[in-house]
C-alpha cells in the first residue's frame, strides 16, 4: 500500500501547487492525482484487454485455432470493450483534466465529483465485464455492438449505461474549469485546452446517443416495450459506437499538439487554421458515424451519401489540415532554432531516442497513412460494399485506434510517468521498443488484416472460416499465407504491448526518483521556448510540404485501386 | 510566438498563414470535394451501387413469401430456378433460405433480401475470384430489393458476415450462374 501511496506524492507548496520542470505549467495536487488515478486505471484496462488480444488473434490465426466459438465471442467482446472503450475513455478523462485545469494552471473544481465519476465508471466497467463473462444461453456475447434483436443480457446494456453516466460525471469538472476560465471575459484558450474542449463536446453528443441506444435495447430486453427495430438501434448505437472513435481521434490530435511541442519543440504555425480544423470537426464529424449504415436497407442513398461523406468530407478535410499543421509545427520550431538544414534535416535530427517523441511521431504517420486513408476510402458508399464487415474493416480500425490512438497514449503514459510520477524509465532502450517494435509489428498486422479482407473477402467476427467452413466444401484457404504472416506479427505485437505494461509498471515501482527541476531528458535542445528567429509564416516549410504530397499521392493510389476493384464487380443496384 | 499551451497573441486571427500551408489547404480541399463528387456521380453513371428499395415486412410474412416463391420455382440439380426475375433469399440462423438457386448470366434479377430472426450479412463472391466480393446488411423487418446482373457464369458462394450466434461461421449458401 505504501508503494501505491508514494505514487501520489509530490512536493507541493502551501497552496498545493508545484511548477512542472518540463512544461513550466503550474500543477495543482488535485489535478495531478486525478490524472494519475484515471491514467493508472486506463493502463489496467489495457493490460486486461491485451490478454484477449492474444486469445482472439490466436483464434483468427487458424494455424493455432486457440478457442472454440463458444469461448471466442466472449473473448472478442472482452477485447473490444476493455481496449476500445475502457482503456481509451479512462485515458481521455485524464486528458481532459490535463487539457483543462492543468494547462490553465487551476485546481480541479468539484474534486469529489471527479472521484465519484471514477467510481461510477469503474462500477460500469466491471459490470460490463461481468455481464460478458456470465452470459448464458440463449443470450449471446454482445461483441462491441450488441445488435438487436440478437438476445444479449440486459445486465450488459444496464452496465454500459452506468459506464456512460460515469464518464459524463467525470467530465463535469472539466466543463466547470472552462466555464470559470472564460466566463465574462473575451479569452482565447490555449490550443491544447481548445482541442480538449471540442473533444468534450463531441463526447457529450456520443454519450447521449449511447444512453439512448442502450436504454432502448434495455427496455426491450426487460419487456417494457414489445418489439425493437434493428435499423433504429443501429442509428442510435453508431452515435456512440463511432462517436467514441471521434473522441479518440480528437483526444489523440490534442495529444499530438501537446507532445510534439513539449518534447519536439514544435510551435503552432497558424492558430487560425488549426482552430478552424477543430471547429470543422464539431460540425461534421458526428455525421460520419452514418458510414456504418452504408450498406443497410431502409436508409436512402442521398441520406447515406450526405452523412457518410462527413457532409462533403468536411471532417476529412479537417484531418488533412492537422496532417500538415502538426509536422509543420515541428519543422518550423526546429528550423527557427537552427536545428537541421536541407529538406528533412529538421526531422532526422529530432530526438528519435526519446520514446515519447518517437511514439507521438509514429502515431501521426501510421494513423494517417494506414488508418486515415483507408477510413475515407471505405467510407465511399460503393467501396463500402467491398469493405463492410470484412477483416479489412478490422484492419482499418486497428490502424486508427491502435497505431494512432493507443500509440499516442502510450507515449503520453511514458510522459506522465516522468513528469507527474517523477520516476525515470527503468530502461530507455526497452521503452524505445514500444514505438519501434510494437508499432512496426502492429503495422504489418493491420496490413495483413486489410489484405485478407479486401483481396480475399475474409469476414470479421468469426472463429473459423479460412481453412474450413464447417458443413461446406468452400473456404477461404487461399488466404492462408496472409494469415501466417498475420499470426507471427500479431504475436510480436502482443509481446510489444506486454513490454509496454512491464516497462510502465516497473518504472513506477522501481524507477529512480527524478529530482525537482530535472527535465528528465524530455525537453528539446535549447529548451521549451527558444526565443528569436524569423517569424513562423516566413519559414520555408519545404519538408512538411513534401511529406504531405507523398501522403496525397498514396491517398490517390489507394483510392484508385479500391475503385478498380469495385468496377470489376457484376452489376449491382438501381 | 505561438505555442499550444499558452493563450495566443491578441491578433492571432489576423496572422498570415504560411504560403505552403495555404497551398495544402487548396489541395486537400479540392481532393475532398473531388472524391465527394465522384461518389455522388457514380450513383448516376456507375454500375455498382448498394441502392435498392426497402419495404417494411413482418419477418413471419417474409418467410411465407419466400415459401410461396420456392413453391413456384422449378427445382433442378443445382437448386431452384426462379419463376421470373425475382429471387427471394431469407437469412436465418444458420442458413440461407431460398439458396441454392440457378441464375442466368446477363439477366437482371431483383434480389430480395430479408431475415427471419436476427441481423445477418449477405456476403457473396465467385468461387474462382475471391477479390470480387460484396457485403450487404440484412435485417428482420425489412425486405430489401436490389437488382443484380451477373455477367460471368460460375459458382458463387454466400457467407454470413454479421455475427448471428455461435453457429455463425457455418452459415454458408451458394448459387450457380449459367450462360444465358
Amino acid at each position: 500500500m505504501s508503494a501505491i501511496a508514494s505514487l501520489f506524492g509530490n512536493d507541493y507548496d502551501a497552496d498545493g501547487f508545484r511548477t512542472c520542470s518540463v512544461t513550466g505549467l503550474d500543477v495543482h495536487r488535485s489535478v495531478e492525482n486525478h490524472v494519475k488515478l484515471y491514467g493508472l486505471t486506463a493502463v489496467i484496462a489495457l493490460a486486461f484487454g491485451g490478454i484477449f488480444a492474444f486469445t482472439v488473434a490466436m483464434t483468427r490465426w487458424e494455424f493455432i485455432g486457440l478457442l472454440d466459438p463458444s469461448q471466442f465471442y466472449t473473448h472478442l467482446s472482452a477485447h473490444a470493450w476493455n481496449l476500445l472503450i475502457f482503456w481509451m475513455v479512462f485515458m481521455e478523462i485524464a486528458i481532459l483534466y490535463v487539457g483543462g485545469p492543468m494547462v490553465l494552471g487551476k485546481r480541479l473544481p468539484i474534486r469529489r465529483v471527479a472521484t465519484a465519476g471514477w467510481v461510477v465508471m469503474a462500477i460500469g466497467a466491471i459490470g460490463v465485464n461481468a455481464s460478458i463473462w456470465l452470459t448464458e444461453t440463449p443470450n449471446e456475447a454482445p461483441l462491441l455492438t450488441a445488435y438487436v434483436p440478437l438476445p444479449v443480457s440486459p445486465w450488459f446494456y444496464g452496465a454500459a449505461i452506468v459506464f456512460l453516466l460515469g464518464a459524463t460525471i467525470a467530465a463535469l469538472p472539466f466543463f466547470v474549469t472552462i466555464w470559470n476560465a472564460t466566463r465574462g471575459k473575451r479569452r482565447t484558450l490555449p490550443l491544447v485546452a481548445f482541442g480538449a474542449f471540442i473533444t468534450s463536446i463531441i463526447a457529450v453528443e456520443a454519450i447521449l446517443g449511447g444512453i439512448a441506444a442502450f436504454a432502448y435495447a434495455f427496455a426491450w430486453r426487460v419487456d417494457l416495450i414489445a418489439s425493437v427495430d434493428p435499423g433504429i438501434y443501429r442509428q442510435l448505437y453508431w452515435i456512440v459506437g463511432h462517436g467514441t472513435q471521434q473522441i479518440n481521434l480528437l483526444a489523440m490530435i490534442t495529444v499530438w499538439y501537446f507532445l510534439t511541442h513539449v518534447v519536439g519543440g514544435a510551435v503552432v504555425v497558424s492558430e487560425k487554421v488549426s482552430r478552424t480544423a477543430f471547429v470543422m470537426y464539431l460540425f461534421f464529424i458526428n455525421l460520419g458515424a452514418a458510414h456504418h449504415l452504408l450498406v443497410d436497407p431502409g436508409v436512402s442513398a442521398g441520406w447515406r451519401i450526405w452523412n457518410t461523406s462527413y457532409a462533403f468530407y468536411g471532417a476529412a478535410f479537417a484531418s488533412m489540415i492537422h496532417a500538415f499543421a502538426i509536422p509543420a509545427g515541428i519543422e518550423a520550431g526546429r528550423r527557427r532554432r537552427g536545428q537541421g538544414s536541407g529538406l528533412f534535416g529538421w526531422l532526422t535530427s529530432a530526438p528519435w531516442r526519446n520514446p515519447v517523441f518517437a511514439s507521438t511521431v509514429f502515431s501521426i504517420i501510421l494513423f494517417g497513412f494506414l488508418g486515415g486513408i483507408t477510413g475515407v476510402v471505405m467510407g465511399q458508399i460503393q467501396v463500402n460494399m467491398t469493405w463492410h464487415n470484412t477483416f479489412a474493416a478490422v484492419g482499418h480500425f486497428h490502424a486508427t485506434v491502435v497505431l494512432g490512438t493507443t500509440l499516442a497514449f502510450m507515449g503520453l503514459v511514458f510522459f506522465v510517468i516522468k513528469t507527474m510520477f517523477r520516476r525515470d524509465l527503468i530502461s530507455n532502450t526497452l521503452a524505445l521498443l514500444v514505438p519501434y517494435g510494437y508499432a512496426g509489428a502492429m503495422s504489418i498486422v493491420t496490413l495483413m488484416m486489410m489484405y485478407a479482407g479486401i483481396l480475399y473477402g475474409v469476414p470479421r467476427r468469426t472463429a473459423e472460416v479460412v481453412r474450413n467452413i464447417p458443413g461446406s466444401e468452400f473456404s477461404f484457404s487461399a488466404a492462408v499465407p496472409i494469415f501466417m504472416v498475420f499470426g507471427v506479427f500479431a504475436l510480436l505485437a502482443i509481446l510489444g504491448g506486454a513490454l509496454f505494461i512491464v516497462v510502465s509498471v516497473a518504472s513506477l515501482l522501481f524507477g529512480d526518483r527524478i529530482e525537482d527541476g530535472d527535465d528528465a531528458g524530455l525537453l528539446p535542445e535549447g529548451g521549451l521556448h527558444a526565443d528569436g528567429g524569423e517569424s513562423i509564416h516566413a519559414i520555408e516549410l519545404r519538408g512538411t510540404f513534401t511529406l504531405c504530397l507523398v501522403f496525397l499521392a498514396t491517398f490517390i493510389a489507394i483510392y484508385v485501386l479500391n475503385w478498380y476493384l469495385v468496377t470489376q464487380l457484376w452489376g449491382i443496384g438501381a | 510566438m505561438s505555442d499550444p499551451l499558452s493563450d495566443p497573441d491578441d491578433d492571432w486571427w489576423e496572422s498570415p498563414v504560411n504560403r505552403r500551408e495555404t497551398i495544402w489547404l487548396g489541395l486537400a480541399g479540392a481532393w475532398s470535394v473531388g472524391i465527394f463528387a465522384w461518389m455522388a456521380g457514380f450513383t448516376q453513371f456507375g454500375d455498382q451501387n448498394p441502392i435498392g428499395t426497402t419495404y417494411d415486412v413482418d419477418p413471419d410474412q417474409y418467410q411465407e413469401r419466400v415459401a410461396e416463391y420456392k413453391e413456384a420455382a422449378e427445382e433442378v440439380d443445382d437448386g431452384l430456378v426462379p419463376p421470373g426475375d425475382d429471387v427471394y433469399i431469407g437469412a436465418m440462423r444458420f442458413n440461407w433460405d431460398g439458396l441454392p438457386v440457378v441464375l442466368e448470366a446477363g439477366t437482371e434479377y431483383d434480389i430480395h433480401l430479408g431475415a427471419y430472426d436476427v441481423q445477418h450479412g449477405f456476403s457473396v463472391r465467385p468461387e474462382e475470384n475471391l477479390n470480387k466480393q460484396i457485403n450487404l446488411q440484412v435485417f428482420p423487418g425489412s425486405e430489401w430489393v436490389i437488382p443484380m446482373t451477373f455477367d460471368e457464369p460460375g459458382t458463387y458462394h454466400v457467407v454470413c458476415n454479421e455475427f448471428c450466434g455461435q453457429g455463425h461461421r457455418t452459415m454458408h449458401g451458394r448459387f450457380t450462374v449459367v450462360e444465358g
